[in-house]
């Protein structure tokens, strides 16, 4: 009887110690990495500013990371077959708050995008990305999945992705919106959309926008939409925070100014130098030696997930690990261009580096699922 | 059929393609850092260091404020500060042994200041001596090659004309505060931003919208030395952004006039009370004065600690405006209202007469006259004439007060007269319901007989008092006071005028009107009257004293003490209102002076100073009439008095002899 016992909780032990062997913790890491240099940097930015409230602001950014660390792991702990099985409820549910953000959210610096349940703010569009690419994935994984794509096959998925991105656009939050779109690219183009519908796409794209802002605008409404974008950036200001921006970021030279060097942010010249500008005040004390060695860990994050779609067991988790790398992608892309002055200002923050407990958590929960299909392989 | 196998492995190569153009990106950003890092570093880095692009806030001048001739009250005047950035100091000795020099200061006073505010955020300028003179600034700009980090600051500051005089009404600006900017954010819809002077109080606030008009911003640049320069090719940095001029706040023209301002405020000098003219066709202010005052134009210019101490721990509170945010017992000014209520309801007619002799028991309280022996019998007219508060009393008894409330209501007391300025208070007219509501007791008829004469729980505040009076003089026609005329924008079109606005036109008996108007008169124009000595020349006014008292006197001996004996704070307050010309009513004006004592003795000649001002202004030919006028009733009044006594005189004289 005793024995019988001990040798049940041997086996738990067992099986723990299996688990904890086996479980990969390369995604965990690599956000560590990035995390760590993010904290430092922002404590940097911040620790010089005239206002308590924002020296303060690494702690609870610190927090947060507490809490998308805990959030990733429990994720981590759910099996992709799960996380396939509810993909379009997951999916669903998502729409259906953001409906309600449109009908009863709460407003806040010209948009309405949060939702208040019982004390909890939630952010129902951050949430969307990541509901986009499980629904996108376990679509693409049913449907002839062996097959190249059409534009007629484009049908059903662009559905899919443009209900909630109109229901975004909507709040106004152009730059989530566009986000949606172009996961929704990145996705369809790896499950082998056709070169020559990837053709005809760019170039309906291409001539629609360029007429559309040359011809069909007038020169108030082209600024009026780079204020659309993001109405929290001050309309007036979005071409001064550019200029400081290139100014901090080409100031930093090779080596940079240093840590806690940053005389941009020290100044205050660059208003949002917490959230969406962090790269700048990086540039500026690091230079390009430090931006080299970031953006080398950004992207040994990225090839980590596409290695992941080529060695998983189930083409489900294929897809689904693309989606959840696009989202980490395109925020890093677009947010470092419109630094660096290669696109309008659209706050769009970066990975793991910007200050904010939402966006944390979302790339916590993206962590989590890439880490949860790469346990799948040899744990269950 | 496919595998999952096969499906990923067919869809490996898209996963490399991926990867591929993930890697293209990323060298785009490559690139780019590299042009700007590399590239433009050093021209970069230079700008970063030496060179310091800076968006200025160019603030729009706010609106001049005139008065109803057009003569200036607030101006805008440019005024220069001395500022040193602590960073751009090379040699700090010397530097600053030249600028004691210069600005006639101690290098020690200097350091101090420095030291004051070295947690301040780096490269932010320190104001080291506020409104320096001209011929500093030329030092300083001309010496700056030796004063590396020192420049002058210009600034446009608020100047009231007649600094104090009118302050309340006028208001002050200053910095918007840590806890107003939210909540103004919000209201005006502004992007307001600390440092950004805002309107806090009388038409500066109530105004601000229309004088602030828009801040312009610019681009500079500001050299290691703290100069600022202009730059010169801007377009390639600011991608098309380009700097905005201010637009400046719309000029307004008030009601005030200026003369008849200054008149009220020198007969208010020391002391602690408030005068208001109204025009009685408009319900426009004419004077609007609160001593003691402040001067406004500190507060534009940021103000010292020592001048902010002394306006808050002065115990008269200068910050308050006494014609609007305070309210007192009225005292005998009230009676005017209280017979309009008897004759009204009929309890008496103007022929009633009733005994006014020195006290009255009315249950187990004895109510006295303010003259210890009492006169003959009196009709309302002499009554009002004399303010003989038996008369009132013994009316009070038979009053309901609720009546008397909805008389007071009439002419507009118990709720704010509606001028636009802020924080005006409502005062108080009692009823039984607000008794019961506020005490949980119900009404005594005592209580009717104090309120009668304007004591006990009647609280009114100045302009109600003459608004109430501008009522009585036009026979019912209660306005708006107000006092903006009109809002001007920069090259003189109206943009809005202002229109009387009638709030009510009160019923009354034709007879009503009569006797309390007769009462009026003969206050000021009767030698019996209260008024009589005050009178001034060739004003016709009509009016009435009243005295607040502070405490209650409890017993005959301090009702009866001279007041002038009194520890000032006990002293009563002194109201006096009128309304002149009577025979053609123009202007109604209420004054009060606390602790002064009696209501004909202190208010009414700060009354009588602005009545006369106005008539000398506006009406000069009436005025030369009316002296002439009251001359002869005056010779005539002096040649029988002075029969009466040769009479007496005989007559002793006579028994003497006997």
């Amino acid at each position: 009887m005793l024995l019988e016992k001990n040798k049940k909780r041997l086996e738990l032990n067992q099986t723990i110690i299996n688990f904890l062997k086996r479980y990969d913790y390369s995604f965990l890491v690599s956000m560590l990495v990035i995390f760590t240099i993010g904290i430092l940097n922002l404590y940097s930015a911040t620790h010089a500013h005239t206002s308590v409230h924002m020296q303060g602001l690494y702690k609870s950014q610190l927090l947060w990371f507490g809490i998308a660390n805990i959030t990733a792991f429990i994720v981590s702990l759910f099996p992709p077959k799960s996380l396939f099985r509810f993909s379009y409820w997951i999916y669903a549910v998502n729409v259906f708050l953001l409906i309600l953000v449109l009908v009863m959210g709460q407003k806040g610096m010209g948009a309405q995008r949060w939702l208040v349940i019982g004390g909890f703010r939630l952010q129902p569009s951050e949430l969307m990305k990541i509901s986009l690419a499980l629904a996108l994935a376990r679509y693409y994984s049913k449907n002839s999945p062996e097959k190249e794509l059409y534009l007629k096959d484009l049908i059903m998925p662009f559905l899919i992705t443009i209900i909630p991105t109109v229901l975004i656009v909507l709040q106004p939050d152009l730059g989530t919106g566009l986000l949606l779109v172009l996961i929704f690219l990145v996705v369809s183009f790896f499950k082998r959309l056709r070169w020559k519908s990837i053709g005809i796409i760019a170039v309906i794209g291409i001539v629609s926008g360029l007429l559309m802002y040359n011809f069909g605008l007038k020169e108030y409404q082209r600024k009026r939409i780079l204020t659309f974008i993001d109405p929290q950036a001050d309309a007036k200001g979005s071409g001064y925070n550019a200029i400081q921006s290139q100014i901090a970021i080409g100031s930093g030279r090779f080596m940079g100014k240093g840590f806690k060097n940053s005389s941009q942010a020290s100044l205050n010249y660059l208003p949002e130098n917490h959230t969406d500008f962090v790269f700048s005040i990086f540039n500026e004390e690091h230079g390009l030696f430090g931006s080299i060695v970031l953006i080398a860990l950004y992207i040994i994050l990225m090839m980590r997930f596409i290695w992941l779609s080529g060695s998983v067991l189930r083409f489900y988790e294929a897809v689904l690990a693309i989606g959840v790398m696009s989202i980490f992608f395109w925020h890093t892309f677009i947010n470092m261009c419109m630094v660096m002055g290669l696109m309008p200002i659209v706050g769009l923050p970066l990975p793991l580096m910007s200050y904010g407990g939402s966006s944390l958590l979302t790339f916590g929960i993206c962590i989590g699922i890439a880490t949860s299909l790469s346990n799948s392989r040899n744990l269950f | 059929m496919f595998g999952e196998d096969d499906l990923i492995r067919i869809h490996k190569a898209r996963g490399v393609q991926v990867a591929n153009i993930i890697l293209l990106c990323f060298s785009v950003v490559f690139i780019r850092l590299w042009y700007l890092q590399i590239f433009k570093g050093e021209l970069y880095h230079k700008f970063s260091l030496q060179n310091r692009l800076r968006k200025e806030i160019i603030r729009a001048p706010r609106g001049m404020i005139f008065d109803r001739t057009g003569e200036l009250l607030v101006d805008n005047i440019p005024r220069f500060d001395a500022i040193l950035t602590r960073q751009f100091l090379s040699d700090k000795e010397k530097t600053l042994n030249r600028l004691s020099d210069i600005l006639s200061m101690d290098t020690a006073k200097i350091k101090k200041i420095i030291k004051k505010k070295s947690f301040q955020a780096k490269y932010r300028p320190i104001i080291i001596k506020k409104n320096i003179s001209l011929k500093e600034v030329a030092r300083i700009e001309t010496e700056n090659a030796f004063l590396p980090g020192v420049s002058v600051d210009t600034f446009i500051s608020r100047e009231y004309v007649d600094k104090e005089i009118g302050a309340h009404l006028l208001g002050y600006i200053s910095e918007i505060s840590q806890t107003q900017l939210p909540k103004y954010r919000k209201r005006d819809k502004i992007d307001y931003k600390l440092g950004d002077f805002i309107g806090q109080f009388g038409i500066e606030e109530q105004m601000d919208k229309s004088i602030r008009g828009k801040n312009g911003f610019e681009y500079v640049e500001v050299d290691a030395l703290g100069r600022k320069k202009k730059f010169i090719n801007t377009d390639d940095l600011f991608q098309g952004e380009k700097n905005v001029k201010p637009t400046p706040g719309d000029n307004l023209k008030l009601t005030i006039d200026r003369d008849m301002q200054l008149a009220g405020f020198n007969a208010l000098k020391e002391k602690t009370g408030s005068v208001v003219a109204i025009d009685i066709a408009s319900g426009q202010i004419l004077t609007m004065v609160s001593t003691p005052a402040f001067d406004p134009s500190q507060f534009s210019r940021g103000l010292t600690t020592e001048y902010w101490n002394s306006l808050i721990n002065n115990e008269e509170n200068p910050l308050r405006d006494r014609n609007i945010q305070e309210h007192f017992s009225p005292g005998s000014t009230f009676k005017p209202f209280t017979a309009i209520a008897a004759l009204e309801e009929g309890l008496i007619d103007p022929n009633t007469k009733i005994r006014c002799h020195g006290s009255f028991k009315f249950g187990r309280r004895v109510y006295r006259s303010w003259k210890k022996y009492g006169t003959e019998k009196v009709n309302v007219v002499d009554a009002l004439m004399q303010s003989c508060n038996i008369f009132f009393y013994k009316v009070a008894t038979e009053l309901d007060i609720d009546i008397l409330a909805k008389y007071a209501n009439m002419f507009g007391f118990g709720e704010r007269t509606g001028i636009k300025l802020p924080r005006e208070v409502s005062g108080l007219i009692p009823t039984k319901q607000w008794k019961v509501k506020r005490n949980g007791e119900p009404w005594q008829q005592g209580e009717t007989l104090s309120c009668s004469i304007g004591q006990s729980y009647v609280l009114v505040s100045t302009l109600q008092l003459a608004n109430a009076f501008a009522a009585i003089a036009s026979k019912g026609k209660l306005y708006k006071p107000y006092v903006v005329k009109e809002i001007v924008d920069n090259s003189g079109n109206v943009l809005k005028e202002n229109k009387p606005e009638l709030i009510r036109e009160i019923q009354l008996k034709e007879k009503t009107w009569d006797a309390v108007r007769k009462g009026l008169y003969k206050v000021v124009n009767a030698p019996k009257g209260t008024g009589w000595w005050r009178r001034g020349s060739g004003n016709q006014m009509a009016g009435k004293s009243g005295t607040s008292q502070v405490i209650r006197a409890r017993t005959a001996e301090q009702l009866y003490s001279k007041c002038a004996d009194m520890e000032y704070k006990y002293r009563h307050h002194g109201v006096f209102v009128a309304f002149a010309p009577y025979d053609n009513p123009k202007i109604a004006v209420a004054a009060l002076v606390e602790h002064g004592c009696g209501g004909s003795s202190a208010a009414a000649p700060v009354v009588e100073k602005v009545v006369s001002t106005y008539m000398k202004k506006y009406l000069p030919d009436e005025q030369k009439e009316f002296a002439k006028t009251e001359k002869q009733q005056f010779l005539k009044f002096i040649r029988k008095r002075n029969a009466a006594r040769k009479k007496q005189e005989e007559a002793r004289v006579e028994s003497n002899d006997n």
